[in-house]
């Protein structure tokens, strides 16, 4: 200490304070930084070529963050092809994630009687809280684009390829876990749109053969989803998968960092891997060119995305409290597991004959009698893994040496090909199904269809979004002119209510155009001096020629706010 | 192509990274400070629009569980349950959603019926807690049913989110309260309701008959107040009272069936014991009662001298 204090004592006299304080400051930053002065600092965001001897090294060599990035790229790496940076944001969004469910952590009890209360505490009494619920599901989803779209870059260039194999391997886990946090998340609102996307995401693995029940119960806590299966679903989300993620990642851009990044196919001798034989001439330093460049793509795309939760991103939807009871009409999984709803409604094992040959028939007969496998099982349960396995092995099975475009017509046209194949199944997934071939179409009678449309139990409703004091008391005629005074928006909904009935009483029964005799009526009647009910009759000829009803109500209060 | 090609080998200038790092981040500071600064109304707003939401609801759950007893206007079914829209009920509020869950605010009428009772809380709470624990005694009601048990916690089928949604909907009618007289309210409390059953000391022959109704395991499915609690056939709790009823009943007259009708009310329990298929009450505690539950061979596995104290005994049951 008291050398310490000499030497201090010697540098004031010799300096004065001023200096003497600047010098220690600047010691200070420079420990922190591990080896950069201010001014170091301060040249490298200017862009100034380094100083000699290269200080900015040191930090790649002494401390621990830049230790696992390299001190230069290959300069063929740097320009946005062929990486895209998205292996980056992809990590990059994992750390939002991490900060806006922290955040959310702290407003959020994993219990079946708190869990939805707290939701609406979020939303309502929680400043930024609904901007972070948006931002945590916005940067969910665009997590899972960027993670498949990383993929799908890595398989067009090639850059799978040997020595990369393993690289490729942990990538694959990490989109798996990607698209399970996602769907653990999903769970944790606890509304109808949760609670049945969840159900139905188990109910997949209970039907999986010998250890599917069991699965199913360890992650239901229950034979139900209650309040086991939301703590377990909560633990998942917030600790094992983030944590094998975490794991993952770092094992992941290790590699990455080992091999370096591939580059571009064309600039490389077929078979040969250059990736870490850099000349001198090629060196891009990290510092200033890929910091600054980093730090930009982090700052834009964290910009895009907090500019896209306050404007046309439509928010995380919090639909009515969850009811076992209760099956809302057409539930679905998130989007991104459509293409496994898609392939669950494959209705036999060799759907490539049309079914009207007989011989389709004849083959599911033979593989339920036989093996015990029906179309659900095969498609839902057996074909899944595989197309994960498929995507792992993908490097070991290509033989082709070459990473060039023009060597691989055979392996791009199939990738683009099992692209088009999951898009076709992802739109299939949809309850509406595919457009023009029909497969995947589960709607229902045209009534109960109608009534999804305008006046659903859960999610938007064109009924209830009629602004107040436009649904006018009284039994309304849906006809073409319906003409309410001070009613626009009723008259315009009525009117759209009458064309799709048509069409979709037309559309089910083409020949005998029975729908013409289709007639409804919308009542709104006052329950309360701010609440409305609504009631939608339709009457209608089936194609049977049984007269049938349909009738399906809503409630409507002034201050609910469905007309924004 | 070309523009393809210059985009995806795109180097942006050393200016152009420090700018755009710059551009967005200050976007995204811009953007939290207009959140931050919109959701101080905001969020008003949308706890506004979850209330009402919360009452849209609760007007389903009314629909489907209250109504059948209240009402779908909560004017009230004679005999089944009183008015609830009523002044006397719910009061009169003025301010929406936010009087519902703050105790006195905005209340311009008070309820004279809570005052009766002399319930100190708010509004929403009284209704939240028949709606969940009901009103399962007679004596507490006032009226001739009871409140059935709704919350889950409480044996009844609704959540806890159900409960309070469908309490403040209820809570609503306030802002525009029925007012006029012709409604069904229960008496006033002390005044009314069902009469209570009279203690009288029991004789040795019919404690003899009070311990039999449990050991001969009568109470599995009938109800006696402070001795048993069956829920399967009748409540026995008047059960003497109701057999002097009987034998004047034209109903009861009209359908006995293979046995003489009752002439005394003795006559009426003996005849309901032996022959309990003779004549069939129509209400049970769990809907309409069925022929065939009760056993039919108690004329022959019940003691003569058993038999008379457990018939002495239900002659008590005034």
């Amino acid at each position: 200490m008291a050398i310490v204090g000499q030497k201090l004592v010697q540098q004031l006299k010799t300096t004065g304070l001023k200096a003497t304080l600047a010098q220690r400051l600047d010691d200070g930053f420079t420990r922190f930084t591990s080896g950069l002065s201010w001014n170091d600092v301060r040249g490298v965001l200017r862009g100034d070529p380094a100083p000699r001897p290269n200080t900015r090294v040191k930090p790649h060599t002494e401390g621990f963050w830049f230790h696992i990035r390299p001190s230069f790229y290959h300069e063929a790496v740097t320009t946005l092809y062929p990486t895209f940076r998205l292996g980056f944001l992809s990590a990059w969004i994992f750390v939002l994630e991490i900060i806006t469910g922290i955040f959310l952590m702290i407003f959020y009890t994993p219990s079946p009687g708190a869990a939805y209360p707290n939701m609406i505490d979020i939303m309502t009494n929680v400043p930024f809280g609904k901007f972070m619920r948006d931002l945590h599901r916005l940067g969910a989803e665009a997590m899972v684009v960027i993670v498949t779209l990383h993929m799908w870059r890595t398989f067009v260039t090639a850059s799978y390829k040997k020595p990369r194999q393993f690289t490729w391997f942990t990538g694959v886990l990490l989109l798996i876990i990607t698209m399970f946090l996602s769907f653990s998340g999903y769970l944790l609102p606890w509304d109808q749109l949760a609670f049945w996307a969840v159900t139905i995401g188990t109910s997949m693995a209970d039907a999986a053969p010998l250890a599917g029940p069991t699965i199913n119960v360890l992650l239901r806590g229950a034979p139900e989803i209650g309040a086991g299966g939301l703590l377990r679903f909560y633990l998942l989300h917030v600790l094992l998968f983030p944590l094998i993620g975490v794991v993952f990642v770092a094992v992941h851009y290790y590699k990455v960092v080992r091999f370096g990044i591939s580059l571009p196919p064309e600039m490389e001798a077929v078979g040969e891997d250059t990736a870490r034989k850099v000349t001198p001439d090629k060196r891009v330093n990290f510092m200033p060119d890929i910091l600054t460049n980093e730090l930009m793509y982090v700052a834009v795309a964290y910009a895009i995305l907090a500019i896209s939760t306050v404007t046309w991103y439509a928010g995380a939807p919090l639909e009515n409290h969850a009811n076992p009871l209760v099956t809302p009409q057409h539930t679905v999984a998130p989007w991104y597991f459509y293409w496994l709803q898609g392939l669950i409604k494959i209705p036999h094992i060799f759907p490539f004959f049309p079914s009207d040959w007989g011989i389709t028939a004849s083959i599911d007969g033979f593989f339920a009698n036989v093996l015990g496998l029906t179309p659900k099982t095969l498609w839902g349960i057996v074909i899944p893994p595989l197309v994960i396995l498929l995507l792992v092995v993908v490097p070991y099975i290509d033989p082709n040496p070459s990473r060039r475009y023009a060597d691989r017509k055979v392996a791009i046209t199939l990738g683009v090909l099992f692209e088009l194949l999951i898009l076709y199944l992802t739109l299939g997934g949809r309850p509406q199904g595919v457009p023009v071939t029909g497969f995947g179409d589960v709607r229902g009678d045209p009534a109960t269809e109608v009534a999804q449309d305008f006046i659903p139990d859960e999610g938007e409703s064109i009924i209830k979004a009629i602004p107040y004091d436009q649904l006018v008391v009284g039994t309304h005629e849906v006809v073409e002119d319906l003409n309410v005074p001070d009613a626009p928006e009723l008259n315009t909904v009525v009117h759209e209510l009458r064309d799709e009935m048509i069409k979709k009483m037309q559309l089910s029964d083409p020949a005998k155009k029975l729908s013409n005799d289709a007639t409804a009526t919308l009542a709104v009647t006052q329950l309360q001096d701010n609440l409305k009910s609504v009631l939608l009759t339709i009457n209608y000829t089936d194609a049977e020629g049984t007269a049938k009803q349909f009738t399906k109500g809503a409630w409507v209060h002034k201050d609910a706010g469905h007309a924004e | 192509m070309n523009l393809f090609k210059k985009i995806i080998t795109y180097r942006p200038s050393f200016t152009v990274r420090i700018l755009a790092g710059l551009v967005g981040f200050l976007a995204m500071l811009s953007v939290c400070t207009i959140v931050g600064i919109s959701d101080i109304g905001a969020l008003g707003e949308r706890d506004i629009n979850f209330k009402a939401r919360s009452i849209e609801a609760g007007a389903r759950t009314y629909a489907e569980q209250c109504a059948r007893c209240h009402g779908l206007d909560g004017k009230g079914i004679e005999a089944n349950g009183p008015t609830l829209s009523h002044i006397s009920f719910v009061g009169k509020s003025e301010e929406t959603i936010a009087a519902n869950n703050v105790l006195g605010s905005k209340e311009v009428t008070k309820s004279t019926r809570l005052t009766q009772l002399g319930w100190t809380g708010s509004l929403v709470n009284y209704i939240r807690g028949v709606v969940a624990a009901g009103i399962p005694i007679k004596s507490a009601a006032d009226w001739e049913t009871i409140h059935p048990t709704f919350s889950q916690a409480y044996g009844g089928n609704l959540r806890e989110d159900e409960v309070n949604n469908v309490s403040n909907y209820v809570a609503n009618w306030a802002l525009a309260p029925y007012e006029s007289d012709d409604v069904i309210l229960p008496p006033e409390p002390g005044t009314g309701g069902t009469p209570r059953p009279t203690a009288v000391p029991l004789s040795a022959e019919q404690e003899k008959g009070k311990e039999l109704v449990v050991s001969l395991g009568c109470n599995a499915c009938h109800a006696i107040r402070g001795v048993m609690n069956g829920a399967v056939g009748p409540n026995m709790t008047n059960i003497a009272t109701i057999a002097e009823g009987k034998v004047t009943d034209e109903q009861y007259k009209a359908n006995v069936k293979d046995q003489p009708a009752a002439t005394t009310a003795e006559e009426y329990i003996v005849q309901s014991i032996y022959h309990p298929n003779a004549y069939i009450e129509p209400q049970c505690p769990q809907g309409a009662c069925a022929a065939g539950i009760m056993p039919q061979t108690y004329e022959q596995s019940i003691p003569a001298a058993d038999f008379t104290a457990l018939v002495s005994y239900l002659l008590t049951l005034k």
